[in-house]
C-alpha cells in the first residue's frame, strides 16, 4: 500500500512529502520528494553584490541563522582577504555556541512533540530557548534574523553587560540541562521511541554522506571545529560527542552532549576573551574591496552538520556559489533508516535527522 | 588537492581514491565558464581528515559525465541537482522526476545563458524579466 505524507503535515516541519510503500505496517520504501521551497537561492546570490546576500544566506536555516550568516561572511572575508579582529572572533565563538545551543533546544522540543511525549520537554525548551534569543536579539537588534556580521567583526558592539549576562545565562542553561534526563532518559515513552529505532551503520552513514550529529551518532569522528578549526576554536579544550549505536537515541545524545560542551566552550571563551579593543566590522558599502577571483571552499560546523560553501568570487558579487546544505544529505539518508522500520516510527526517525528545508531546497 | 582529469577517467579515479581511503563524498558541484563546464568531485577521508577534489572539464555544448552511485550513494541528489541546474547529462542513470524544480523545460537555471522568466506553456501570472 501507499501512503502520501505532506507536503503539509505538522510533523514533517515544513514542506515535505514522503511516500511510504507499506506492507502492513512496516515501510519497504520511502520515496522522498523535496524542492517545495526551492527559491533558486544560488543564482539569486550571483546576481547580487557581496553584501545583499547575506539576508539569503541567513533565510537558508532560519532556525539558526547566525551559524549560516556566519558561514557566508567568512566565505566573503576569505575571498577579499579580510582579518577578522580577534575580540570578534571570541564573540563569534560565544553567539555561534549559543546559536548551536537555541538550534538544539528547539529540536529537541519538537523531537519529544514528535513522539508524542507531550508537550513538556517543548515547554521547557521554548523557556531556556527564549533566554538565549533575547540575549542574542539583545546584541543584535533582531530577534530572528540577526544580521549582525559584517566584514572583519560585527555592526555595533557588544552590549555594556554582555559579559555578565552570558555567565549569568550560562549558570542558568546548566541548571535547567541537568533536568532534562529525568523526563528523557528515565522515561520509558521516550526510550522506547528513540532506542533502536532508525537505525543508520557506521557504513551507511559515510556512504550516504550524512554530517554532523548523525554521523557523529552513527560513529564516526567528523567535526569541523575539530579537524579544521576556524575563528579560536583550537584554543578551546572540548570534545566532539560520539555514539556508536547510530539510533534515534543516540542522534539525541550526541546532541544532548553538544549542549554541555557549547556551555563549556563559551565559558572557556568568556574568560580568555581579550577586554581591550572593539569588535566593529567594515561598514556596509555598494562597492567594496575587489575581490580575488581564485575559487575558495569555506567549511563550517553548523547546527545539523557540516556546512560548505564554494565560491568562484567575482569583481563585487559571486560569479558562482554553491551551497551544500548538511540537511540535504542528512535527509537522503531517510530512506535507508527507513527500510523495515514500522510505519509509527517515520516520524521519530525524521524527527531524529533535525531537519530544516529552507536549505534542503535552497 | 585539485586534481583535474576528463570525464572518461573519472570513475577510475574516484575508484582508486576511494580505495585509498577518501571513503565520503562532500559535495558534488559545477561552475559554468561560458564555453566549458567545470564538475568538481569534493571527497574526504573520513580517517585522516583529508580533502580531495577532482575536477572534471568539458565543453558546454556537450556536458556529459558518467554516474557515480556505485562508489557513493550520497551522489544521488547532488547528480539529479546537477542535471537539472545545468543541464549536464549523467551517463548510466534513468530520468526521474525533477528534484527541485517545479515544471520541466524551465531551462538549466545555473547556466550563465539562462534567461529569468516563466518559459511558454508553464502555468502563472507574468513574473520577473521577459522572455525575449
Amino acid at each position: 500500500m501507499r501512503i502520501n505524507i505532506g507536503p503539509i503535515h505538522p510533523s514533517t516541519h515544513g514542506a515535505l512529502k514522503l511516500v511510504a510503500y507499506v506492507d502492513g505496517d512496516t515501510i519497504q520504501k520511502i520515496e522522498t520528494h523535496i524542492g517545495f521551497l526551492h527559491r533558486g537561492v544560488e543564482k539569486l546570490m550571483e546576481n547580487r553584490i557581496y553584501m545583499q546576500n547575506a539576508a539569503y544566506a541567513e533565510k537558508l536555516d532560519y532556525l539558526a541563522p547566525l551559524s549560516w550568516d556566519d558561514l557566508y561572511v567568512s566565505a566573503v572575508e576569505q575571498a577579499t582577504g579580510t582579518q577578522v579582529k580577534e575580540k570578534a572572533q571570541y564573540l563569534r565563538v560565544i553567539l555561534l555556541e549559543f546559536q548551536r545551543m537555541a538550534s538544539h533546544l528547539l529540536w529537541l522540543g519538537m523531537f519529544c512533540n514528535d513522539i508524542g511525549q507531550s508537550l513538556t520537554m517543548f515547554m521547557w525548551a521554548s523557556r531556556e530557548r527564549a533566554k538565549i534569543i533575547k540575549l542574542l536579539e539583545d546584541v543584535s537588534g533582531n530577534r530572528m534574523f540577526y544580521m549582525n556580521l559584517r566584514l572583519g567583526g560585527f555592526s555595533r558592539n557588544m552590549p555594556r553587560d554582555f559579559t555578565e549576562r552570558a555567565y549569568d545565562l550560562i549558570g542558568y542553561l546548566e541548571q535547567k540541562l541537568a533536568e532534562y534526563p529525568e523526563v528523557l532518559d528515565s522515561n520509558p515513552i521516550f526510550m522506547e521511541r528513540t532506542k533502536g529505532v532508525g537505525v543508520l551503520s557506521r557504513k551507511d552513514a559515510i556512504d550516504c554522506g550524512v554530517s554532523g550529529p548523525v554521523l557523529r551518532g552513527s560513529g564516526v569522528s567528523a567535526d569541523v571545529r575539530k579537524s579544521k578549526p576556524y575563528y579560536v576554536y583550537d584554543k578551546f579544550k572540548f570534545i566532539a560527542p560520539i555514539r556508536n549505536t547510530g539510533d534515534a537515541y543516540s542522534r539525541y545524545r550526541v546532541r544532548f552532549e553538544e549542549m554541555h560542551q557549547s556551555l563549556g566552550i563559551i565559558k572557556q571563551a568568556l574568560d580568555t576573551m581579550p577586554q581591550e579593543g572593539d569588535a566593529l566590522g567594515s561598514k556596509i558599502k555598494l562597492r567594496s574591496n575587489d575581490a580575488n577571483p581564485a575559487p575558495i571552499t569555506v567549511s563550517r560546523e553548523l547546527p545539523r552538520g557540516e556546512g560548505m560553501i564554494y565560491m568562484v568570487p567575482g569583481k563585487q558579487g559571486p560569479y558562482r556559489i554553491s551551497l551544500r546544505s548538511p540537511v540535504f544529505t542528512n535527509l537522503y539518508a531517510l530512506s535507508r533508516m527507513c527500510e523495515g522500520a514500522k510505519f509509527a516510527d517515520l516520524f521519530s526517525i525524521l524527527g531524529s535527522l533535525d531537519i530544516v528545508l529552507g536549505e534542503v531546497d535552497r | 588537492m585539485l586534481l583535474e582529469i576528463q570525464s572518461e577517467a573519472l570513475v577510475k579515479t574516484l575508484d582508486e581514491l576511494k580505495s585509498k581511503g577518501f571513503n565520503y563524498l562532500k559535495k558534488i558541484t559545477a561552475v559554468d565558464h561560458g564555453d566549458n563546464l567545470e564538475v568538481l568531485y569534493m571527497l574526504y577521508d573520513t580517517e585522516s581528515n583529508i580533502e580531495e577534489s577532482v575536477m572534471v572539464r568539458m565543453p558546454a555544448v556537450y556536458a556529459e559525465v558518467p554516474t557515480i552511485m556505485k562508489l557513493y550513494k550520497a551522489a544521488d541528489w547532488y547528480e539529479r541537482e546537477l542535471s537539472e541546474m545545468f543541464g549536464i547529462r549523467i551517463r548510466g542513470r534513468d530520468a526521474k522526476r525533477l528534484l527541485l524544480e517545479e515544471w520541466e523545460g524551465t531551462g538549466t537555471p545555473l547556466r550563465k545563458s539562462f534567461r529569468w522568466g516563466r518559459p511558454p506553456g508553464v502555468p502563472g501570472g507574468y513574473i520577473g524579466v521577459k522572455q525575449q
